[in-house]
């Protein structure tokens, strides 16, 4: 097992001693991106974040309100309700998604035939994930005349319209999300190639099985993607927004059940002209999705392996 | 260099014949259950293909994705449906799309690099701030957003849409690079430093070459998501003269009165053609990763 | 970085008080060259028409180039909010009835009364110009007016062989009972009713012909919670009795569209539409169409005339006295209605849409024709101020009941209950 053995060397070897700082270069490389962080993004942040404490409609100018749009939250049932929708959505469907990716990209690494097409194809529903079309093309499939249902139709089974019955709404959302694997799926391939032939090459000559391999190869060498994907994929699933935008026309519904966090606070914001809540609205979701991630890298130390 | 760089660097082509070599069964068996999975997670696709091409009224009459006609006029019509030729729009979104890859790819790998491998006051404290960047909805964002820049005059130019990428304000790519970064080997930075490289030469002539893949998936995914962005362009762009992809198609629809789906899928269906092709170039790099790259 | 939060922040309170842009509203226009920003949603078929009538303005005025933005209904919106909030509003504005109030009691709307001699009214319908003016103030000229009904489709009925009562007196039992009969004729294949209580006309109209208003004149909320639950048993029974389709199906239907829904693809018989949209339909069914009064209108009078959508001028407009003769043309020029007909509801200009009748054929002829056949009664009070979203809560609501997550009582007392405290909340 000297291959892996050696891999383990590396992966745990610390790095030395500590080095001196790079202060200079580091201003020099990462220049754009102060300049990006005060010029652009600062101000809007900072501006969101007073807006919280505000009444603001948007068309007069806002007018503090100290916490009472805390207070709001406290018992704005829909709130809660888009809450709990939220998490169900990220619990549920961000495993599926990268289980889903990772399981493809591993498929489609390794050298086979028409591996290019495969690819291509399992990409294209990601290039359509937010588009117009999508709307209209996923009641062809969950509508109530849809693919499942005529499916379902040849065994004897009358379907429900899978999209606008409020029991299963999010279900087909969370499908629509686990369809368009596309990206992550991408990056995992892109993380495999970074991962040297030849660990695999030893451990098969050591004789070591496929899920050895996986385990102690493709997991250890690719944890560093895998968790940017989690960290990425969360971030994402919290924020979700267009797609339940775009297949319940804006609503959130049928009955408020694909009302997802983010598209609550679109609602307040825009079309009841309540933005000062909104804003408000949107730190807590920062909190959230911060506190999330936070535990997300903790946890990380124990399974996440850099070269560095 | 060191052992381990020449020994990355040795040729794959053998190895992964002698990773496995499957039977004849197993290998029908795969590509049936590949292709199924493929027909069912096209089947929308393909339905967007064959309705582009029927007759407005017979889209949502006939079902199905046997195609029964074949109206080419809905090219045409969607085609010049809008106050400017559709190819216009295609433009339009180009130049946006290209300015968001060239910015992304610039700076936030130099930003990645600096997270990844330099040690300086408050990384980690940095490192949070940017994470967080990312976490609040762009609707709060917008609006004080929208006043700032049309302090600065650069509503309806492509600046609002550009600017921000080139300096590195997508923090998910920052964040992407620096996972890609922090898997490659220490070794090959100390070898160029022993040799006297400073950092601008170990990024560019060790990093960068290494961190094809990163920088691959970073412009197919700019490509692709800056073309079907939606909201900030529909925000910032008021002139139908300066209107993206997204912003033009979305006209067609308007859910009280009948709409040209026709034209609407045709012009989708064009859409598409660019990001996909961008996609099927984009992703021979990603199989060019750091076992054929070698290292110079 | 303090000084661009301090920017940002203080352009944010300040373009609440821009106050009125230059110019007054009534002066003699500009020789000088100036743009308008002119803007408005809808389909692919709208913009090409406004984009003729811009066209045929800028001949006869070289120097005011008008510019015209373009969106989808929910881009428009945000869009709209968005620049007005910045204070970068375009100077006219396609309104909406749902918004008039929100946008005009807040301050960004002009008062048309002050344009004077650069916009007529003269010729406008009175009760039409009353569905735009707030307090006496005009923040809103109707472009066209249009009026709830149902829309048969004959070969259906004739295929059935069905014959339905005359719509001058039928009632909602009478409704119900033909309904059921093409549901059960037609052995599942189509439903004889296409379920409703999406959007704010059918619930005015059952409020008003049970004496009562979804409004009251100062703007709260006025249903009496036993009405609004009988309508929405109602709305439950044609459900559950294989009248109207399941509610799944309603629900997805509503969502997707004029194109997509039962009327549209002939799998309902009877339903309720503006009388506006009858062209849309007939185009997309490819049968025959049929404009029918409401049921119920024999005994107590339900129906109105509702605003298509409005021409307002923004309150910061830079140009006030050229947006007015803008809007001018657009109102009450012949030369424009010619280009326009009915793509924004049958004209609320007398004078125009008496020129036009005579031009309309088919269904469009059809549309003018009923709309000058219903007796409707004063128009409902203005959406209020903090409503503007009273669609949205409705049709949760009713998906609530169709889906029998909630009693019509309980559904109707949360309604109520939140609809006036958004009101309350503005």
């Amino acid at each position: 097992m000297s291959a892996i053995g050696e891999l383990q060397r590396l992966n745990t070897s610390t790095g030395g001693p500590p080095r001196k700082r790079d202060t200079k270069a580091a201003l020099l490389f990462l220049l754009p991106w102060f300049a990006g962080l005060l010029l652009i993004t600062a101000g809007p942040v900072a501006a969101s974040f007073v807006l919280g404490f505000t009444d603001y409609n948007l068309i007069q100018p806002p007018e503090f309100n100290g916490l009472e749009n805390i207070q709001r939250m406290l018992t704005d049932e829909r709130l809660h309700h888009s809450l709990g929708v939220t998490f169900t959505y990220v619990f549920v469907s961000v495993p599926l998604q990268l289980a889903a990716a990772l399981g493809l990209a591993m498929l489609l690494d390794r050298g086979m035939r028409g591996l290019a097409f495969y690819r291509s194809a399992f990409y294209l529903p990601s290039l359509l994930g937010s588009s117009v079309a999508i709307a209209v093309l996923w009641r062809q499939i969950f509508g109530a005349e849809g693919l499942i249902n005529q499916a379902l139709g040849y065994v004897g089974i009358e379907g429900t319209g899978w999209i606008s019955d409020p029991d299963t709404a999010l279900s087909t959302l969370i499908v629509l999300n686990v369809w368009t694997f596309g990206a992550p799926m991408v990056i995992f391939l892109a993380g495999l190639r970074q991962i040297p032939v030849m660990y695999y090459e030893a451990a098969s000559i050591d004789g070591a099985g496929r899920w050895t391999q996986f385990r102690r190869i493709t997991v250890p060498l690719l944890s560093p993607i895998i968790f940017f994907n989690l960290v990425l994929q969360i971030i994402h699933a919290f924020q979700s927004f267009t797609q339940a935008f775009v297949v319940s026309g804006g609503t959130g519904g049928p009955s408020d059940s694909t009302m997802f966090y983010t598209l609550y606070l679109y609602q307040r914001g825009f079309h009841s002209f309540d933005m000062g809540y909104a804003s408000a609205l949107a730190w807590l979701l920062l909190l959230i999705i911060a506190a999330f991630t936070a535990v997300n890298f903790w946890a990380a130390k124990r399974w996440v392996f850099y070269d560095d | 260099m060191t052992d381990l760089a020449e020994r990355v660097a040795a040729p794959t082509a053998k190895v992964d014949q002698a990773v496995r070599t499957p039977g004849p069964w197993r290998s029908i068996a795969k590509h049936t259950g590949l292709i199924l999975l493929t027909l069912v997670m096209l089947y929308p696709v393909i339905w967007m293909v064959v309705s582009s091409l029927r007759p407005n009224e017979e889209i949502f009459r006939s079902p199905g994705v046997i195609p029964d006609s074949f109206r080419f006029e809905n090219y045409s019509e969607g085609w010049n449906a809008l106050s400017s030729p559709f190819g216009h729009y295609l433009i339009n979104s180009a130049i946006v799309v290209l300015g968001c890859i060239i910015g992304n790819l610039v700076s936030c790998s130099m930003a990645a690099y600096a997270f990844a491998r330099l040690e300086f006051r408050g990384k980690k404290l940095w490192f949070a701030i940017m994470l967080g960047t990312i976490m609040l909805p762009i609707h709060v964002i917008i609006v004080p957003q929208y006043v700032m820049f049309s302090q600065f005059g650069w509503v309806n130019t492509f600046l609002p849409l550009i600017v921000p990428k080139l300096l590195a304000t997508d923090a998910f790519f920052v964040f992407l690079m620096v996972q890609f970064i922090r898997g490659l080997p220490r070794e090959l930075d100390e070898a160029a430093r022993i040799d006297g490289a400073g950092h601008p030469r170990i990024f560019r002539q060790v990093i960068l070459p290494l961190m094809l893949p990163a920088l691959a998936t970073t412009t197919i995914f700019t490509f692709i998501w800056t073309w079907n962005d939606f909201f900030s362009q529909l925000i910032y762009l008021t002139d139908p003269e300066m209107y993206t992809v997204p912003v033009a198609l979305r006209s067609y629809v308007d859910a009280t009165v009948s709409t040209s789906w026709g034209s609407m899928f045709a012009m989708s269906v064009v859409s598409l053609l660019p990001i996909f092709l961008a996609f099927l170039v984009g992703q021979r790099f990603l199989i060019k990763g750091i076992a054929t790259t070698g290292i110079k | 970085m303090k000084k661009i939060l301090a920017g940002v922040l203080a352009a944010l309170l300040l373009a609440g008080c821009g106050g009125s842009g230059g110019g007054k509203a009534d002066g003699d226009l500009t020789a000088d060259k100036i743009e308008l920003r002119f803007t408005w949603w809808g389909s692919d078929a709208r913009h090409q028409r406004t984009q003729q009538v811009i066209d045929l303005w800028q001949k006869a005025h070289p120097n005011i180039t008008v510019k015209g933005e373009f969106k989808e209904w929910n881009g428009y919106w945000d869009s709209l909010a968005t620049t007005v909030a910045a204070n970068d509003a375009p100077d006219v504005i396609q309104m909406d009835e749902l918004y008039l109030a929100s946008y005009a009691e807040r301050g960004a709307l002009l008062d048309l009364g002050t344009a004077g001699k650069n916009l007529a009214i003269t010729d406008f319908d009175a009760k039409a110009l009353a569905t735009g003016a707030i307090d006496g103030k005009q923040y809103g000229l109707p472009t066209g007016v249009t009026t709830y009904s149902i829309v048969a489709n004959t070969d259906l009925l004739a295929k059935y062989n069905v014959t339905l009562p005359d719509d001058a007196s039928w009632t909602w039992d009478d409704f119900k009972r033909v309904g059921d009969q093409i549901s059960k004729a037609s052995g599942g294949e189509v439903t004889g009713v296409q379920s409703w209580g999406f959007d704010i006309g059918g619930v005015n109209i059952w409020a008003r012909q049970n004496g009562a208003s979804l409004y009251s004149p100062d703007g709260k909320v006025a249903i009496p919670a036993d009405v609004l639950a009988k309508y929405w048993q109602y709305l439950l029974d044609l459900s559950k009795q294989g009248i109207a389709p399941a509610a799944s199906v309603s629900v997805e239907r509503a969502g997707a569209g004029l194109d997509q829904s039962g009327t549209a693809t002939n799998k309902s018989a009877l339903a309720t539409w503006w009388n506006s949209q009858l062209t849309s339909l007939a185009k997309a069914s490819g049968q025959n169409l049929k404009l029918l009064k409401i049921p119920g209108e024999g005994t107590a009078t339900g129906a109105y005339y509702k605003p298509s959508m409005f021409w307002s001028i923004s309150s910061r407009s830079k140009h006030q006295a050229e947006a007015a003769a803008f809007v001018n043309f657009l109102a009450n020029s012949q030369e424009a209605a010619d280009v326009l007909l009915t793509d924004r509801g049958i004209p609320a200009n007398t004078k125009i849409r008496a020129a036009l009748t005579g031009k309309l054929q088919g269904t469009d002829k059809a549309a003018a024709e009923f709309l000058d056949s219903v007796k409707v009664g004063e128009a409902p009070r203005v959406t209020p101020n903090g409503a503007s979203d009273v669609e949205a809560i409705l049709k949760r609501h009713t998906e609530e009941v169709l889906f029998e997550r909630q009693t019509p009582q309980q559904a109707a007392e949360a309604f109520i209950k939140e609809l006036q405290a958004g009101i309350d909340a503005a």
